[in-house]
């Protein structure tokens, strides 16, 4: 090895570790601050978690109480939102990959335009059912709240589907339509099930994100102190209670905001690892 | 530049199952395959072969029209099945391909377990008892000498097969509508030497049931294999005869040159 070699050679050793190094900081950055918000919502919700919490609901300025109805609330409207939002997304999603074939700009500005709605502020989308659906019967309602989730299900299943279902080799098509069997069939019998585990993983991705979705539900299903199980009547929800409570100057309200706050931390947590790990294990068996 | 494909010699010695008269396929305007005629006899194994390129595969896959699955193809002139022509406008798709069968290159198995991998084609097409279709789906692992390797494990996954079974899966899993035709498009080009002998052992006995047609760019395979080769040159058909004659006495420089790997 020549000199001028030798020289480049550590020239390149010393760029590979500053670029290592300032890499690894980045990521430090980052993640400091995500295990600080986790710890801080552990250890202040743990504090505050206590049977009550999912047995009494919530209680008036001061007061001692749980957040049961909020926790029904969020369930009832999480569930309407993914009723809503995951079928047409999936027929959206399989629309798009097996269908628009023969339109492909109009596919091209469908995905584009699902892309857009991905991005949208949720807030926008609570304004716009707050227009179509509040203002219009003249009340809230957790209905009205569940059309603003299912809002946000939907682009995250339509583009979930659709990018799994183009991850489907073509070969696998083609040897289905050879038996003679019709596309849509094709589609529903062999590549669906191909694709399932992406495409589960969509939805319950898009589960966790509308789970934590305040600004969608604050002109739609607003709150409600009391118990209900009425979807035509405004209804309570965690996210919306702690936004209520974390505002207020009583440290019962503080505690019960920090208790929610780590149930649906845990939740999504719980539910994104669950929803990673079942599609890593899924993969290796089902995409060839 | 057809001569050989209407030579009566050659083409009159048995019947023609597929007839494909004045061929011409674009891909998004590139003509690939240029006035393509040719007779493909019954109950024989044909061979397509010729460089990368060349239009064999896309030749084969006119024959059961799975190229209009895709946008911006297109096919004019006649492909005549037992005569009738199958790019007629209203030549079902669904049971064209009942009769005309396809092997892939990749060996890709459904997400199913083996015995609904096989089961998958009858399923949609014939009413079958529970015990017919147990038949139906025995006789076509049994035909593609597979049989003996997975009957204690009908209902796993298919995907736990090895890359060889899994080839004489797919090859199952088309025989089991009972084709007239079996199309392969380069079945062995994924496999070691024992699976690709297996799978050429297998078309020789396949041959008394089935025309077949491989797509192969392994000349040797196709000397083993076939009685009759054409050879195809930038999307042009070349020359078509029985094999023996077509390795041994060339009628054409250009196939002589390809054969003795002049070609350049």
């Amino acid at each position: 090895m020549s000199r001028a070699s030798g020289f480049r050679y550590r020239r390149r050793r010393v760029t590979d570790i500053f670029a290592k190094t300032l890499g690894i900081a980045a990521t430090a950055f980052g993640l400091f601050w995500l295990t600080w918000i986790l710890l801080v919502t552990f250890n202040n919700g743990l504090h505050a978690l206590s049977p009550a919490i999912f047995s009494q609901t919530t209680p008036p300025p001061g007061g001692q109480g749980g957040l049961a109805n909020a926790l029904f609330g969020s369930l009832v409207m999480c569930v309407l939102g993914v009723l809503i939002g995951a079928p047409l997304g999936i027929a959206a999603g399989t629309y798009l990959s097996e269908f628009a074939e023969r339109q492909p700009a109009w596919r091209e500005s469908v995905r584009f335009v699902n892309d857009i709605l991905l991005s949208a502020p949720s807030i926008v989308l609570g304004l716009f059912v707050y227009t179509l659906a509040v203002r219009s019967v003249g009340h809230f309602s957790a209905w009205a709240g569940g059309i603003s989730l299912g809002l946000i299900v939907l682009p995250v299943v339509v583009r979930t589907t659709d990018e799994t279902l183009r991850l489907v080799p073509n070969v696998m098509r083609e040897a289905a339509l050879s038996l003679g069997i019709p596309r849509w069939k094709v589609t529903v019998q062999v590549l669906y099930r191909a694709a399932a585990p992406g495409i589960l993983t969509g939805v319950l991705l898009g589960l966790a994100r509308i789970s934590g979705e305040t600004a969608p539900l604050l002109f739609t299903s607003l709150n409600n102190q009391y118990w209900t199980d009425n979807i035509n009547t405004p209804m309570a929800s965690v996210p919306v209670v702690i936004f209520q409570f974390a505002m207020s100057p009583y440290d019962s309200w503080h505690a019960l905001a920090w208790a929610g706050a780590f149930v649906v931390t845990l939740f999504v947590l719980l539910l994104s690892v669950g929803a990673r790990a079942y599609f890593l294990r899924n993969r290796i068996n089902t995409v060839a | 530049m057809n001569k050989m494909a209407e030579d009566p010699a050659l083409t009159q010695a048995t019947p023609a199952k597929i007839s494909v008269r004045d061929l011409d396929f674009y891909y998004h305007g590139y003509h690939a395959l240029k006035n393509v005629n040719l007779d493909i006899p019954e109950r024989k194994v044909t061979s397509i072969i010729g460089p990368s390129g060349c239009g064999k595969s896309t030749l084969l896959r006119v024959f059961n029209r799975i190229y209009s699955a895709y946008a911006g193809l297109e096919a004019t002139g006649q492909v005549l099945l037992d005569g009738e022509n199958i790019l007629a406008r209203d030549f079902s798709l669904n049971r064209l391909r009942t009769r005309v069968g396809m092997v892939f290159q990749r060996a890709v198995p459904f997400p199913l377990s083996i015995y609904e991998n096989v089961a998958y084609g009858l399923r949609h097409h014939l009413k079958l008892s529970r015990i017919q279709l147990d038949e139906r789906v025995e006789r076509a692992l049994r035909e593609s000498a597979l049989w003996n390797e997975v009957k204690d494990k009908l209902n796993t996954s298919a995907l736990s097969l090895s890359g060889g079974q899994q080839q004489r899966l797919c090859i199952a899993r088309a025989v089991a509508l009972r084709p007239q035709v079996l199309l392969l498009d380069e079945p062995t080009s994924a496999l070691d030497p024992i699976a690709t002998g297996h799978i050429e052992q297998l078309l020789s006995e396949l041959q008394s049931d089935y025309t077949i047609v491989i797509v192969t760019h392994n000349m040797q395979q196709a000397a083993r294999v076939s009685t009759y080769t054409a050879y195809m040159f930038l999307g042009e058909m070349i020359e078509f005869g029985v094999t023996a004659d077509l390795f041994t006495r060339p009628q054409r420089r250009q196939t002589e040159d390809y054969i003795t790997g002049r070609f350049g």
